[in-house]
C-alpha cells in the first residue's frame, strides 16, 4: 500500500510483452475459426454421405478421401506425384518469371520499343493457354518439357506485366534526383528501377504460383503418365471420386508450400519492408 | 517597388568588382514555357539572377509562380526557351557537376539504410566504398545521426529523414545548392534546427545556396538577399538584401527583431496576396 502507483505502473518490458501476447492472441483467434469453419464442413460431409452411397459415390467423403490418401502415401504414387507436378511448376514457375520479369524491365528502357511491343504483348496475353495445350504437346512430346513450357506459358506474360507496370511506377522525381547525382540511365535502371519494382514483382511472383501450378496439371491432363494432374484425370475417368479429391488436396498443399516459400524469399530479400 | 532590377546591377557590380572570382551561377534572360493542347504557356518570362560564391539566396513568390520549373531548369532538368544559365562562367549541358539538389519530399530509398542513401551520390560517381561509407558517416554525424546510420527510413522521423537527405546532398561537397521548398513538410521545431544547421554548413564551406520557398519568414531569417517573383510568367519583382549580419545564431530572437518583420511585411507586402 505504500508505493501503489509504483508497482501498478508496467515497464517498458513488460508493455511491450503484453502487445505482443495481444497479436499473437489476435492470430490464434483467426486460426481457431479457420480450423472451426473446415472441421464444420468436413463434419457435414462426412454425415451427409456416410448413410447415403449414391451421394457417397457422387461426392466422395472426407473419411474416403483421406483413406485415398494414406494409400497413396504408403504405395509412394503420392509422393512421385508430388515431385513430378512440384518440378514441372516449379521449373515452368523459373524460367517464366525471369523472362517475364527481365523482358518487363527492359521495357522500361525504352518508350519507344515499349509501344511497338505493347499491343503484340496485349495479343499473346489474351490467349487461353489451354488452347496452345494440343501444339505443345505436338512441339515438345509428351514428357516433363511440355509441361515446363505449359507452366511457363501460363506465368511468363503476368511477370511482363506486373514488373513492366512496377518500373514505370516509380517516382519520377526520384529518378529527377538521381539525374541530379549525375547517374546515368545503367545506374538509374540498376540502382532505383530494379529495386523500387520488386514489390510489384513479388506481387507477380506469388500470382504466378498458382498459374504455373494450373499450367503443369493442365498439361498433365493432355498427355502424361505422372503427376497430380494424372492422377486427377485417371481417377475421374475411372469414377472414383474420392481418389480425385485426394489428388485434388495434395494439389492445394502443393500450392500452399510454394505460396509459402515465396512469401519467404520476399521477406528475406527485401528486409525493410518487415519494419 | 524601387528595388526592381537591383537584381541585375548588384549581379553585375560583383562580377567587375571581383575581377577574376566567376560567380558560381549566373542565369541571364531565362525564359520558359509549357506546351498544353498546342499552346504554348509562358511560365518564366525573362530571368536574370546571380548567385555569388558564399551567398544564399531566396527565392519567394506567389503560389504557381513556377519556382519549381526555375529550378529543374537550373539544374538541367528542363532547358530554357531562351536565355543562358552559366555555372562557373560556363554553359552546361545536362547537369552541372558540384550541385546539389534537395526536395521538399525527401526521396529517400526505402530499401537503403541512412547510411546507404547518404553514400547514393557518392557511389554513383565511384568513390570508393570505403571512402564513401567514411564520408557518408561523418556528414550523418555532423548533421546530428550519430547513431542512425543503419536505420532504414521507414523507422526515422520527418525531420531526420530529411536530414539524410541533406546528407545525401551535402556529402560530395557541392558548391551549389538548390533547395526547393525543402523544410515545408517539417514541424516547427525540427524545421528551425535544420534550417539552422543548413545554413552553418553552407557558411562554414563557403557554398552558395538558392533555397526556394514559401515561408516568408524562413527566407528572411536564412537568405543575404531574397527574391521575390511575380506571378507567371514570372520576373524578378523585388529584390532585398537582408542585413541581419551573416553570424544568425538565434533564430528565435531573430525572429522577434524589428528589422526582421520590417522585411517580413515588405516582402509579404510584394507577394500582393488577396484574399478571395
Amino acid at each position: 500500500m505504500a508505493r501503489p502507483t509504483g508497482a501498478s505502473k508496467p515497464t517498458p518490458d513488460t508493455a511491450a510483452r503484453r502487445r505482443r501476447r495481444k497479436r499473437l492472441r489476435a492470430t490464434a483467434l483467426v486460426l481457431a475459426t479457420q480450423v472451426a469453419i473446415l472441421i464444420a464442413f468436413l463434419a457435414f460431409w462426412d454425415h451427409m454421405t456416410s448413410r447415403n452411397s449414391a451421394a457417397a459415390f457422387m461426392f466422395g467423403s472426407p473419411s474416403a478421401i483421406g483413406g485415398f490418401l494414406l494409400q497413396m502415401a504408403r504405395d509412394g504414387s503420392l509422393w512421385r506425384d508430388l515431385y513430378v507436378t512440384g518440378s514441372e511448376t516449379l521449373l515452368g514457375f523459373f524460367v517464366g518469371n525471369l523472362v517475364g520479369t527481365v523482358i518487363g524491365l527492359s521495357l522500361w528502357y525504352s518508350r519507344f520499343v515499349s509501344r511497338v511491343v505493347e499491343p503484340f504483348v496485349i495479343a499473346i496475353g489474351s490467349i487461353p493457354i489451354i488452347a496452345l495445350a494440343p501444339i505443345i504437346i505436338i512441339w515438345f512430346g509428351t514428357g516433363l518439357i511440355s509441361k515446363v513450357a505449359m507452366s511457363t506459358l501460363s506465368v511468363v506474360i503476368v511477370a511482363l506485366v506486373t514488373s513492366y507496370k512496377g518500373a514505370l511506377g516509380v517516382d519520377p522525381d526520384q529518378i529527377n534526383l538521381m539525374r541530379t547525382l549525375g547517374a546515368s540511365k545503367f545506374q538509374i535502371f540498376r540502382k532505383l528501377v530494379v529495386p523500387a519494382s520488386l514489390t510489384d514483382i513479388f506481387a507477380g511472383l506469388k500470382l504466378t504460383v498458382g498459374f504455373a501450378l494450373i499450367g503443369a496439371i493442365v498439361g498433365e491432363f493432355m498427355s502424361s503418365s505422372e503427376g497430380l494432374g494424372h492422377a486427377i484425370f485417371k481417377a475421374g475417368s475411372l469414377y472414383v471420386i474420392p481418389k480425385v479429391f485426394a489428388a485434388l488436396v495434395a494439389t492445394i498443399a502443393l500450392a500452399l508450400i510454394l505460396t509459402f516459400i515465396v512469401g519467404k524469399i520476399e521477406r528475406l530479400l527485401m528486409p525493410w519492408r518487415r519494419l | 517597388m524601387t528595388e526592381v532590377g537591383s537584381g541585375h546591377k548588384a549581379g553585375a557590380a560583383n562580377a567587375v568588382a571581383g575581377g577574376a572570382v566567376v560567380p558560381p551561377l549566373v542565369v541571364e534572360h531565362v525564359s520558359k514555357g509549357y506546351e498544353v493542347n498546342g499552346e504554348i504557356v509562358p511560365v518564366i518570362g525573362d530571368l536574370s539572377l546571380t548567385l555569388r560564391e558564399g551567398e544564399i539566396i531566396s527565392i519567394v513568390g506567389p503560389s504557381g509562380c513556377g519556382k519549381t520549373t526555375l529550378l529543374n531548369t537550373l539544374c538541367g532538368l528542363l532547358s530554357p526557351d531562351s536565355g543562358r544559365i552559366r555555372w562557373h562562367g560556363r554553359e552546361v549541358t545536362g547537369q552541372p557537376q558540384n550541385v546539389g539538389y534537395m526536395l521538399q519530399k525527401d526521396l529517400l530509398l526505402p530499401w537503403r539504410t541512412a547510411l546507404g542513401n547518404a553514400m547514393l551520390g557518392l557511389e554513383i560517381r565511384g568513390v570508393a566504398a570505403a571512402e564513401a561509407e567514411d564520408r557518408s558517416r561523418a556528414m550523418l554525424d555532423q548533421l546530428g545521426l550519430h547513431g542512425f546510420a543503419d536505420h532504414y527510413p521507414s523507422t526515422l522521423s520527418g525531420g531526420m529523414r530529411q536530414r539524410v537527405a541533406l546528407a545525401r546532398t551535402l556529402v560530395h561537397e557541392p558548391d551549389v545548392l538548390l533547395l526547393d521548398e525543402p523544410f515545408a513538410a517539417l514541424d516547427f521545431q525540427s524545421k528551425l534546427l535544420i534550417e539552422n544547421d543548413t545554413a552553418s554548413l553552407v557558411r562554414q564551406g563557403r557554398r552558395s545556396l538558392l533555397l526556394i520557398t514559401h515561408d516568408i519568414e524562413e527566407a528572411v531569417s536564412l537568405a543575404d538577399r531574397v527574391i521575390v517573383l511575380s506571378k507567371r510568367p514570372t520576373r524578378i519583382k523585388a529584390v532585398y538584401d537582408i542585413a541581419l549580419g551573416a553570424e544568425r545564431t538565434d533564430m528565435i530572437g531573430l525572429r522577434q527583431s524589428p528589422e526582421f518583420s520590417h522585411y517580413v511585411r515588405r516582402i509579404w507586402a510584394d507577394l500582393d496576396v488577396v484574399l478571395q
